[in-house]
């Protein structure tokens, strides 16, 4: 016997594919690439404008309508504002890694959109190829690296900056992204039960029937408030929401290398929307109605159906934004370690002893499972109560004295503090010290006003 | 199961057969790391009041258990079992039964709180020393008693090193076996800096040891193509490849294994580590880690580079020699016990190399006779070191210790004892020890080697002696420490330590042949 | 092998950018010196001196960063089994069952010493 132990079937081999992409021509290969480059900024600029419309309505407002029809050209105007700011670096800050801070956080945001599959095979001046600049049959891995990767952007431009509030905004930003990065992790498994395998056109393959928030409907809703707590956004920017610690890791940030950052958030939450779209919902397949149309899925149509599939993901992002309030720093990473790790990890179990049971007759399975997501949604609803009655009842405040009214006055004028303050805590340890002393240091109510 | 049938009737040629596990060969190995699994839940969920006799009690219910597995197995056939990851042969069962033995003997010093104000242990590790914090966790009576789950897995890993029939597996257990040890060497109650730096200088050695044994294993595997170790003694007989690759992962390997061994020039922590532990931890470092390495580094190196002996066995001569020049020389300047016992235990070290160095099968069983003999020995001495105390903790230094054989003589004998097994005197089981290696290492042609052995023993009963003579002769100093009674949990692994080396001095016949039946390896 | 060549390419796109856009910035905005300009930003106060080399931080973000290398490893152990697991059947589903209550056990210590709490 060679090899560790026994024999290893490799597990991870590629899975056949559909036309290869990995031998593309290599101007076909630079047109993709500058294609998704493409797609990306215009999707930032597009982002970044929708969100002040969107979240200015919602706040019944009209938000920016000067710059080009509707506002449009607001985004890039912005760009070019921030090009022409002075560019200052401080004086106690790291060169070299305060000026490299912006260009690592920026690369892997790019460079974690090369798997998202657009759309199917379509045929380019007479070659064929997948509307996806890469196939890897690590996928999906491959975007969490490139996530991960981003966290030392982060974290190398607080730590540079030379001083200390960039640098407890970018310790705390990393902190939250890699808690939820778990939590986005786990729910990946409950995909790869599913699908099999971990390239996105394989998982995409795999929903053609049902699509995937069907087969793994808890890892979904754990995505789903991963994916917001990943990428800092609300309810989860209390790091660089603009009323808390300044700007955070950005604070000491100008001109074209704040604009990375900002260009990397959005593209990461851009990048995290099209991965819930690509595992999820489908990716590039037609909802059902218009899937009955047999032309749905071929060709560039597929592309309309993720754009619009994409479209509504990065809505609910903005609606977010525009409805709640913002969580404490605590509660989320309350959130991200105590709920969302064990809800995961015991439906992973779950969905894994339901495949065993029962591997093809979908109704056996689909049951069980809603069932248990009630249960599991319902006992975190009971445990959230319960523990929230557990601190009620120790923060409970002593019944003190009321507060005492002042009659003297005229005026409306407020109490005057309750009946009897409590004694001092010196007091009280050196009255027990000699006991019987006089009780000179507790005012009275007479004493204030004698 | 209707279950699996029902899967199985799908008929998928994909289907991963499920592995073949001998759970009965490897039970005792399963019954330690499922207590040190409980052991932590212990520690999350019983009420601070309960927890350290929960544990202690929990702990050592499942050495014993473990052991009596162990002696339960003694009856299955000689195999390589879970898919020739674990050797369940011989040599396996002495050590692991050694190893129990050894751990049941540290475990009761590591529950005994009747030494001293409070345990050996830090109330809070989390702590800074000098701190307030540290003032109030004291006064409080806090004790951090993960200790044993810590101890647990360090057990677990110790049972599973010398077992290992593959380097990956090889590699786990050094890791599950050093790594709860960096942690228990930094959490003594008392000088908690010397402990922490302990800890830390551990740590680092440790790590680096361990990415060398890595790296020596990737090495290997290229050369071997598998790192099982049968596949890699084939491999050395039949390929025809140049040997480089496999000599430099071999000397990697080689440098990881002596360093847990304290083997000269990777010794440095020894008398560090040794000496800033606490001192429960320091027993049960000196006997149960040593066995682990040893063990590991026999079945390493005569199973699977048993076809390189030409090649290492002059470098072995070179660190036996050097290993007990070291120890018994430097052991003379030393002016602390535990110190003083850390060199001794290097140049005991390198009295088994010096049968390691001959690839008989007496070698390989006058190595597990010594490895025995060593580790009870220790314990005991390292129990009576923990005796001796004053107002602030243990009285290490060796002008304190004198006159104590006139305060307390009882415990002053029988350090005396476990010093005298150390010098290989009779009628002690270290004289045995010392003729078994040394006759082993003569017959297999190592005579040089004995030569050095002799002389480096004789240096090092000069030392052991001059331990005797100091409690002995002198009058104790009046402000001087007390030797503290044992608590029942000392008592009883001191009497341990007793009672085997005595036994093993006056009847050794019964275990010399009880290893000799173990070996030899399999191959 | 050669799936990689794009992102190689897109990798050398975006990096082609970001350091364009770093050098573009530097040289297309005004240069006005000003002494407060260079200082650390702290809300329009005089800023506190920092130690050289970046001040500390507390430890607790350190424990959260070693617990997601722990939980990372267990994920990572995670991907291969759920890729592998229709060809597995119950023994899979036990392994993996050991597996991650083995883990989670060390997940109810951290939580119940409090290694989650306030951070």
């Amino acid at each position: 016997m060679t090899g560790l132990g026994y024999a290893m079937t490799p597990v991870l081999a590629a899975a056949p594919l559909s036309p290869p992409t990995h031998r593309d021509i290599w101007w076909l290969i630079i047109i993709k690439t500058l294609a998704i480059f493409a797609f990306l900024v215009l999707a930032t600029l597009f982002m970044i404008w929708a969100e002040r419309r969107v979240v200015a309505r919602m706040q019944q407002r009209i938000g920016p309508n000067r710059v080009g029809p509707f506002g449009l050209l607001q985004s890039l105007a912005d760009g070019l504002k921030l090009a022409l700011k002075e560019d200052i670096v401080p004086a106690m800050a790291d060169k070299a890694v305060y000026i490299l801070a912006p260009v690592i956080s920026a690369i892997p945001a790019f460079m974690a959109f090369a798997v998202i599959p657009f759309g199917p095979t379509v045929s380019i001046a007479g070659h064929h190829t997948n509307l996806q600049l890469t196939d890897l049959p690590v996928a999906v891995l491959f975007v969490l690296a490139m996530s991960s990767l981003g966290v030392y952007g982060i974290v190398l431009a607080g730590w540079s900056s030379g001083s200390p509030y960039p640098l407890l905004g970018g310790v705390r930003s990393a902190a939250q992204v890699v808690s939820y990065e778990i939590a986005m992790g786990l729910s990946f498994v409950g995909v790869f039960l599913y699908a099999g395998s971990l390239s996105t056109s394989q998982i995409v393959a795999a929903q053609a029937h049902r699509w995937g928030i069907l087969w793994a409907a808890i890892s979904f809703a754990v995505y789903a408030i991963a994916m917001v707590g990943e990428t800092n956004r609300a309810p989860f920017d209390l790091p660089e929401g603009e009323t808390e610690i300044v700007g955070g890791f950005h604070t000491e940030y100008t001109s074209l290398k704040f604009a990375l950052f900002y260009l990397a958030e959005y593209i990461n939450m851009v990048t995290v929307s099209a991965l819930m779209t690509t595992l999820f919902l489908g990716g590039w397949r037609a909802p059902w109605p218009i899937s009955l149309w047999s032309e749905a899925n071929v060709g560039w149509w597929p592309l309309l159906w993720f754009l619009i599939k994409l479209g509504i993901v990065l809505f609910v992002f903005i609606w977010l934004r525009g409805t709640l309030p913002r969580f404490r720093y605590d509660q989320f990473m309350q959130l991200g370690w105590k709920v969302l790790i064990p809800v995961n990890l015991l439906w992973i179990l779950a969905e894994a002893a339901i495949r065993v049971v029962n591997v093809s007759n979908w109704r056996t399975w689909v049951i069980p499972i809603v069932v248990l997501a009630a249960l599991l949604i319902l006992g975190s609803f009971i445990a959230d109560v319960v523990q929230r009655r557990s601190e009620e009842r120790m923060q409970m405040p002593r019944v003190g004295p009321a507060l005492v009214p002042n009659p003297d006055s005229p005026y409306p004028v407020p109490a005057l503090g309750p009946a009897t303050h409590p004694p001092l805590a010196a007091t009280v340890a050196a009255r027990e010290g000699a006991s019987g002393e006089s009780h000179s240091d507790v005012r009275t109510e007479g004493d204030g006003r004698a | 199961m209707r279950l699996l049938a029902a899967f199985h009737a799908a008929a998928n040629p994909n289907a991963i057969p499920a592995p073949h596990i001998e759970y009965r060969a490897i039970l005792p190995m399963l019954i330690v790391f499922g207590v040190a699994c409980v052991g932590v839940l212990v520690e999350a969920f019983v009420p601070r009041v309960h927890r350290a006799v929960t544990q202690t009690v929990l702990a050592l219910a499942g050495l014993v258990a473990a052991l009596v597995a162990v002696v339960a197995n003694t009856g299955l056939p000689r195999r390589l079992v879970v898919q020739s990851a674990v050797a369940a042969d011989g040599p396996t069962l002495f050590i692991q039964g050694t190893i129990l033995a050894l751990s049941i003997g540290a475990l009761l010093l590591i529950a005994d709180r009747s030494i001293g104000a409070d345990s050996d242990f830090v109330a809070q590790a989390a702590d800074l020393p000098g701190t307030e914090q540290e003032r109030a966790s004291v006064r409080a009576g806090l004790r951090q008693t993960e200790v044993f789950p810590l101890a647990m897995f360090a057990v677990a890993g110790m049972m599973l090193f010398p077992a290992a029939n593959d380097l990956v597996l090889a590699f786990v257990a050094l890791e599950v076996l050093s790594l709860p040890l960096y942690l228990l060497a930094g959490m003594a109650r008392r000088r908690r800096l010397l402990s922490q730096e302990a800890a830390v200088k551990y740590f680092l050695l440790g790590a680096f040891s361990s990415a060398f044994f890595v790296y020596g294993l990737a090495l290997v595997y290229g050369y071997a193509k598998s790192v099982e170790y049968g596949d890699i003694a084939t491999s050395l007989t039949s390929s025809d490849r140049g040997d480089s690759l496999v000599i430099v992962g071999l000397a990697l390997i080689g440098i990881s294994l002596l360093f847990k061994l304290s083997g000269v020039p990777f010794h440095w922590w020894t008398p560090d580590v040794y000496q800033g532990a606490p001192t429960p931890i320091t027993a049960f470092m000196a006997a149960g880690t040593k066995v682990a390495a040893f063990g590991a580094l026999l079945r390493v190196f005569f199973v699977a580079f048993g076809g390189l002996a030409w090649d290492w066995r002059p470098v072995v001569w070179g660190v036996a020699i050097a290993t007990m020049v070291v120890g018994a020389i430097l052991g003379v300047t030393q002016t602390d016990v535990k110190r003083l016992l850390a060199y001794s235990s290097i140049a005991h070290a390198g009295f088994i190399l010096t049968a390691f160095a001959a690839t008989t099968r007496a070698s390989e069983s006058s190595v597990l006779f010594y490895l025995v003999a060593y580790g009870f020995m220790n314990i005991g001495a390292f129990a009576i070191v923990m005796l001796v105390r004053d107002a602030d903790g243990e009285a290490n230094h060796l002008s304190r210790w004198v006159g104590l054989g006139r305060r307390s003589p009882l415990m002053a004998g029988i350090f005396a004892l476990f010093l005298l097994a150390m010098a290989g005197l009779p009628p002690t089981s270290g004289l045995w020890a010392k003729v078994a290696v040394f006759q082993a290492a003569y017959q297999g042609g190592a005579g040089p080697l004995v030569i050095v052995g002799v002389l480096a023993s004789a240096v090092t009963a000069y030392y052991y002696l001059r331990i005797i003579v100091l409690m002995f002769s002198q009058e104790p100093a009046v402000e001087g420490p007390t030797v503290v009674m044992p608590g029942a949990l000392s008592a009883a692994a001191i009497a341990l330590g007793v009672a085997v080396t005595i036994v093993l001095g006056v009847v050794p016949q019964t275990v010399l042949d009880l290893a000799d039946k173990a070996v030899p390896f399999l191959r | 092998m050669f799936s990689y060549v794009p992102i190689f390419a897109l990798f050398l796109l975006a990096g082609g950018f970001a350091v364009f856009s770093i050098i573009a910035g530097s040289l297309t905005g005004p240069k006005r010196y000003n002494r407060a300009k260079y200082d650390a930003y702290e809300c329009g106060i005089e800023p506190t001196p920092q130690p050289v080399g970046g001040g500390r931080f507390p430890v607790k973000y350190y424990l959260t960063a070693m617990l997601f290398i722990v939980f990372d490893i267990e994920i990572i152990f995670l991907y291969p089994w759920a890729v592998a697991y229709a060809d597995m059947g119950v023994f899979g589903l036990v392994e993996m069952v050991l597996f991650i209550v083995t883990v989670f056990i060390a997940y109810v210590y951290v939580w119940r010493r409090g290694g989650l709490e306030w951070d």
